[in-house]
């Protein structure tokens, strides 16, 4: 994508410290790997490959960059975003946004044998394009064909592939390899992105990518500014959140086959049973 | 930050509005014939509750005590400490309870004036035999129409009651969640029970 190259100077508050921004992207260039515990410490070991971030130090350089990025430009574009358009406007944005990203869903709805839902993933776009005007109103929704979001790394999941080592990619955050595979599979796979470049509407994916960003940073700035805040590890809570949110999302929801609750398992690490709670590891 | 913030954060806000509904300062255990019906009077209590006008100080004590009543803060703090509870000397464990207790008030005291007509309900429940547990389901509804949110109440027996043990927000355990986090933050420290006390402490002095 192009861009101008207008200084963003301005943009940069004064008391930012640029000094730990050197710092950041030197250790960028330098990028270390996670310290792998002793071989003679098993529950660290497990603890180690549970995690699966042997990139962890990289990773948390990245986080810092796209933090720094998203309080220059982008956290204050979607508060401007928020401010001048009205809700029932944001919605129809999303709506159409949504309503654009239907191929995709569609696709990996059949690539994953789910019949039913690519049928209503069908029906939503037949019903949303025409009388919802462009997808601008979720008419679908109201008639009970709700909306469900697909992509090809869940694709790849439910064909059997293992998530891979975590990463935070740069703009994009909390991924892994799978995901990343699929994130790049998906921005090739919408038909619309070729339609538009076709008929020389240019413009139209990139207002669609920057419209997308707004739409979903706009969604998300009291819950990000509070989990910030509340967290002891941000990063950590970040991954953690991810991996669990994506299991679901996998399963579209349903309990897993073996189903046990992802919940907490109790497992008093003194090895003594108590009465009030259920052992269980 | 990230441009593509994946849904995983929207369940978060949820959560924490949830089970600070969940909490919000009705009193006594809610006695119950059931896990379904034990989560469904804990919401109506709560419900009932957060539409009374009270000074936020006495809010968090009302809470603090549901908190206690109807949740195994003990358990729960145990597990989010994971493999560093055996480490820990008695001082430190009773004091890490403590501070996690504090870290839950005041993490969720602050979402007090987040309900706006939301209706929890109980759809159902599962055994959990993994664990001896049962899993309550529920949807959070909206006034205004709107996507549902599924949350999922792990819950056990608890003498003539129950007792929650973990909270399950469309799929995001809210235990496994501050365990994987207590546990980066303690292998960062060097593997030290100490740092999570640190760590508590400061959080606690400015939210």
């Amino acid at each position: 994508m192009k861009r101008g190259r207008t200084s963003m100077k301005f943009l940069i508050p004064n008391n930012y410290n640029w000094t730990k921004c050197l710092a950041v992207a030197a250790m960028l260039v330098l990028s270390a790997c996670a310290t792998q515990p002793p071989a003679n410490d098993p529950e660290a070991v497990a603890e180690y490959n549970e995690i699966n971030d042997p990139l962890e130090p990289t990773n948390r350089v990245i986080l810092e960059a796209n933090l720094f990025f998203d309080d220059i430009l982008l956290k204050p574009l979607a508060q401007g975003y928020r401010f001048v358009l009205p809700e029932p406007a944001r919605d129809g944005i999303r709506n159409a946004l949504d309503n654009l990203r239907s191929p995709v869903i569609l696709l990996n709805d059949l690539l994953q044998g789910e019949w039913e839902r690519a049928f209503q993933t069908t029906m939503r776009f037949c019903i949303n394009t025409t009388i919802g005007i462009g997808g601008l109103f979720d008419v679908a929704s109201d008639l009970g064909l709700k909306s469900h979001d697909e992509d090809f790394g869940q694709t790849l999941a439910v064909w059997g592939a293992g998530e891979g080592p975590f990463l935070m990619l740069p703009l994009f955050g909390p991924s892994n390899i799978r995901d990343a595979v699929g994130l790049a599979v998906d921005s090739f796979s919408n038909p619309f992105t070729y339609y538009f470049d076709n008929i020389g509407y240019e413009w139209a994916n990139y207002t669609r990518t920057g419209l997308t960003a707004l739409d979903k940073r706009s969604r998300n700035i009291e819950l990000l500014e509070e989990l910030e805040k509340t967290s002891l590890d941000f990063y950590s809570a970040l991954r953690n959140l991810y991996r669990q949110r994506r299991a679901d999302e996998i399963l579209n929801g349903q309990p897993g086959a073996n189903t046990t609750a992802p919940g907490v398992t109790f497992q008093f690490d003194d090895g003594k049973p108590r009465n009030e709670t259920l052992l269980k590891n | 930050m990230d441009i593509v913030l994946r849904p995983a954060f929207s369940l978060f806000r949820t959560a924490m509005m949830v089970v600070a509904l969940a909490f919000a300062g009705a009193s006594g255990t809610a006695a119950a014939a059931s896990p379904e019906q034990f989560i469904d009077n804990l919401a109506r209590q709560a419900i009932a509750v957060t539409s009374q006008n009270l000074p936020q100080p006495q809010k968090i004590e009302q809470f603090r005590t549901l908190l206690n009543q109807n949740f195994n803060v003990q358990g729960i703090g145990q597990f989010v400490l994971g493999r560093y509870w055996r480490a820990a000397t008695d001082a430190e464990r009773a004091e890490y309870l403590r501070l996690f207790e504090d870290y839950i008030v005041h993490s969720y005291a602050k979402r007090f004036d987040a309900y706006q007509g939301e209706q929890l309900k109980v759809s159902g429940s599962r055994q959990d035999p993994a664990s001896g547990s049962v899993m309550v389901g529920s949807v959070l509804q909206a006034p205004g129409g709107g996507e549902p949110v599924r949350i999922d109440w792990q819950v056990q027996p608890a003498g003539s009651s129950y007792q929650v043990v973990d909270v399950v927000v469309e799929g995001v355990s809210m235990g496994v969640t501050q365990r994987s986090e207590f546990a980066s933050v303690i292998r960062r420290g060097g593997g030290k029970v100490e740092t999570i006390i640190a760590a508590l402490k400061k959080i606690l002095s400015h939210i």
